[in-house]
């Protein structure tokens, strides 16, 4: 909580202009306090449903098996198993969002560059797979990517070297499930960045004597950044707490803190290890929010110093 | 036992839409009851609790309908978890006058204090009839037969067939991909693994974890998917992901039917088994014992075998079956010779301890 707590404080600053004057003189608007009558079911909703469970999670992970408080279970939950357990969910995450941001990229800028109809039909057949149940799926990855799948055939009777490869059952095979799941996502999130771009950009560089390679790198990217920015960590927090797909179509050594929480709980009927695991995944989730914070002001800074 | 992990998930994330309507369900049947038991009505019905599902139609079909034809007892079915009857029966009013669950459930009830002592004066199929000790227990009653069985592609190995659980471990000779039993599925397989090291079918109780991982480790780098549903297996074999793995028995029968080349393997089969107990304050005592004794008859045994893969556990209802039949039945007298049974006490005792163990073993 503490992590998130920081970065609005200075938008509100900005907005009242660091006055507190400012602040009293909006409080007492009839306005605004017909607005703070209206919000107080949404604050007690939170407050009730959102923060009160996240605290009583914050304490239960504190709290010793004696009652009192103890940081037992986080040294327990960040050393042996459990600690590879969060670098490989880590690792998994990071290049989840990576491959989602390229696949996802080429995919965005081909839909922007076809007719609206088609763009729809695209984006349908991306986003269709999600409905289907996961167990369905499953068994569509294993036909697709099993030993005698159809990749695997296929790449066995072009000859590739090295074929059949594994494609399931270990770090590969659950790198392909979630990149799939992040997929829509990402393609969703940079679409509609691609489509505010103004192509005419392109062909003022281009007028200008830029080659493609220069245009695409020195005026494309940079307008798209944010919603690659964007796209990148909304995967890898999605990603962080994933559940399904890591446990069907990993091995045992593809653990996410997901899987393990539910271990917790549901078998060995420990909370208080299970909560530290939940903080941890939450403060890890708002430190990929601050980090999208940081880089957006960073770009803002930079892109102000060049407007100067 | 055979919740797929999807189902508990599911379950997990509904877990509060399931808790507000159990509750409404306990208050609505709660006051039904009464009215049911002041009406006099209840000795004509019977609410029976099971797994529901396929097993729960094969129930219906096999056991509930001809015994409510010839008693004009009705029966009614509920589908209440372990933790829901635990709660209903710790109120003193469950909504259910018989249990249908796997016997290491009851350990877990009788242990909760939760069911009545069986009187076995009141069963007379269960008298004389054979049926093995284990599953007469002072409260509850055995009634199917089900395991976990060795199943193999007939198509690998060249030709060879794996017969027993130390061919299963042998992986210079038998060279193929393994499936073992993921432990969110159920009891872990410990029990073959001490098998396959030599250790008789017999002295298996108490295990010896430390053999029984050490064995484990030798085959862990061919095992290629650790199964957590019980369809899993049957799809690993039949797409060659796996040539020979652990199975739920029965699971592959439709496949087997469809002429895929699978085959069961029932030496060394661990077996475990539904039954039936009666809950502390059950409304409707008799007609429970009428159900259970009814339950036990040889051909309304055999009948449910017909119609679902579990096994009958009194001996003579395999006395009229084709051989056929009855060798594809983890009760028969010749299978029961060659499997063994579960000591579902000492799982009961020592789940924790192999769970938390076995995770360990599995992701280093």
């Amino acid at each position: 909580m503490a992590v998130l707590a920081p970065p609005p404080e200075p938008v509100v600053a900005a907005a009242t202009g660091g006055n507190p004057q400012g602040w009293r003189r909006r409080l007492s608007g009839r306005r605004t306090r017909f607005g703070l009558l209206n919000a107080t079911p949404v604050v007690i909703y939170l407050l009730v449903l959102f923060i009160y469970p996240i605290f009583s999670t914050l304490l239960l992970s504190l709290k010793g098996e004696d009652g009192g408080f103890t940081l037992h279970w986080y040294a327990d939950a960040l050393s042996g198993t459990n600690l590879d357990i969060l670098l490989i969910t880590l690792r998994i995450s990071a290049e989840t969002s990576a491959i989602s941001l390229v696949i996802g990229f080429l995919l965005a800028y081909w839909i922007t560059r076809l007719r609206p109809i088609w763009a729809g039909l695209v984006m349908l057949v991306v986003v269709v797979p999600h409905f289907i149940s996961a167990l369905v799926r499953t068994y569509g990855w294993i036909i697709l990517l099993g030993d005698h799948g159809l990749v695997n055939e296929t790449l066995l009777a072009l000859h590739v070297p090295g074929a059949p490869f594994q494609l399931l059952y270990n770090e590969l095979g659950v790198v392909i499930g979630t990149t799939s799941v992040m997929l829509p996502y990402a393609v969703l999130l940079l679409y509609a960045v691609m489509r505010g771009v103004d192509r005419g950009l392109m062909a003022a560089a281009a007028s200008m004597g830029a080659g493609r390679l220069v245009s695409f790198f020195r005026v494309y990217l940079p307008l798209v950044a944010p919603g690659l920015v964007n796209a990148g960590i909304l995967s890898f927090i999605l990603c962080l707490g994933y559940y399904l797909t890591p446990a069907l179509m990993g091995g045992p050594k593809q653990t996410m803190v997901a899987s393990l929480i539910d271990e917790q709980v549901m078998k060995n009927n420990q909370w208080n290890g299970a909560s530290a695991l939940g903080v941890i995944l939450l403060l890890l989730t708002f430190a990929g929010l601050l980090l999208l914070r940081l880089v957006k002001s960073m770009s803002e800074a930079a892109k102000n110093r060049g407007a100067a | 036992m055979k919740d797929t992990r999807i189902d508990r998930r599911l379950f997990l994330r509904g877990l509060g839409a399931v808790a507000a309507t159990s509750a409404l369900a306990a208050c609505g049947s709660g006051t039904s009851r009464s009215a049911g038991n002041s009406g006099g009505t209840s000795s004509k019905t019977l609410v029976v609790r099971n797994s529901g599902g396929a097993y729960g139609d094969a129930n219906m079909k096999a056991l509930y309908e001809p015994f409510m034809k010839e008693t004009g007892i009705e029966i009614k079915v509920v589908n209440a978890n372990y933790a829901q009857m635990l709660a209903q029966i710790k109120q003193g009013r469950p909504q259910f006058d018989l249990i249908d669950n796997s016997m290491i459930d009851f350990v877990k009830f009788t242990k909760e204090d939760a069911t009545q002592q069986i009187d076995y004066d009141r069963l007379k199929n269960a008298k004389n009839a054979d049926i093995a000790k284990n599953l007469l227990t002072p409260t509850a009653v055995g009634k199917n037969y089900w395991g976990s069985v060795m199943a193999h592609r007939t198509d690998a190995f060249g030709g060879r067939k794996p017969s027993s659980w130390a061919d299963f471990w042998d992986t210079k000779a038998l060279q193929g991909n393994r499936g073992l039993q993921h432990v969110d599925a159920d009891i872990p397989e410990l029990e073959f693994a001490l098998l396959a090291d030599g250790v008789p079918l017999d002295k298996l109780y108490p295990l010896d974890l430390d053999r029984a991982f050490k064995k484990l480790d030798e085959i862990k780098g061919s095992v290629k998917k650790y199964w957590d549903t019980g369809a899993l297996p049957g799809v690993l074999l039949g797409r060659r992901e796996v040539d020979v793995s652990t199975v739920w028995h029965g699971r592959l029968n439709d496949l087997i039917k469809q002429g895929q080349p699978l085959a069961y393997v029932f030496q060394g089969a661990r077996r475990q088994s539904n039954g039936w107990a009666i809950p502390k304050g059950a409304g409707n005592v008799d007609a429970a014992y009428q159900l259970v004794d009814y339950s036990l008859r040889p051909e309304v045994q055999a009948h449910f075998a017909e119609i679902y893969p579990m096994a009958p556990v009194v001996p003579a209802a395999y006395k009229d079956m084709k051989d056929e039949v009855s060798a594809n039945l983890l009760g028969s007298p010749k299978n029961l010779e060659t499997g063994f049974d579960a000591d579902v006490e000492w799982w009961v005792a020592n789940d924790d301890v192999v769970t938390k163990r076995w995770q360990e073993w599995a992701r280093v």
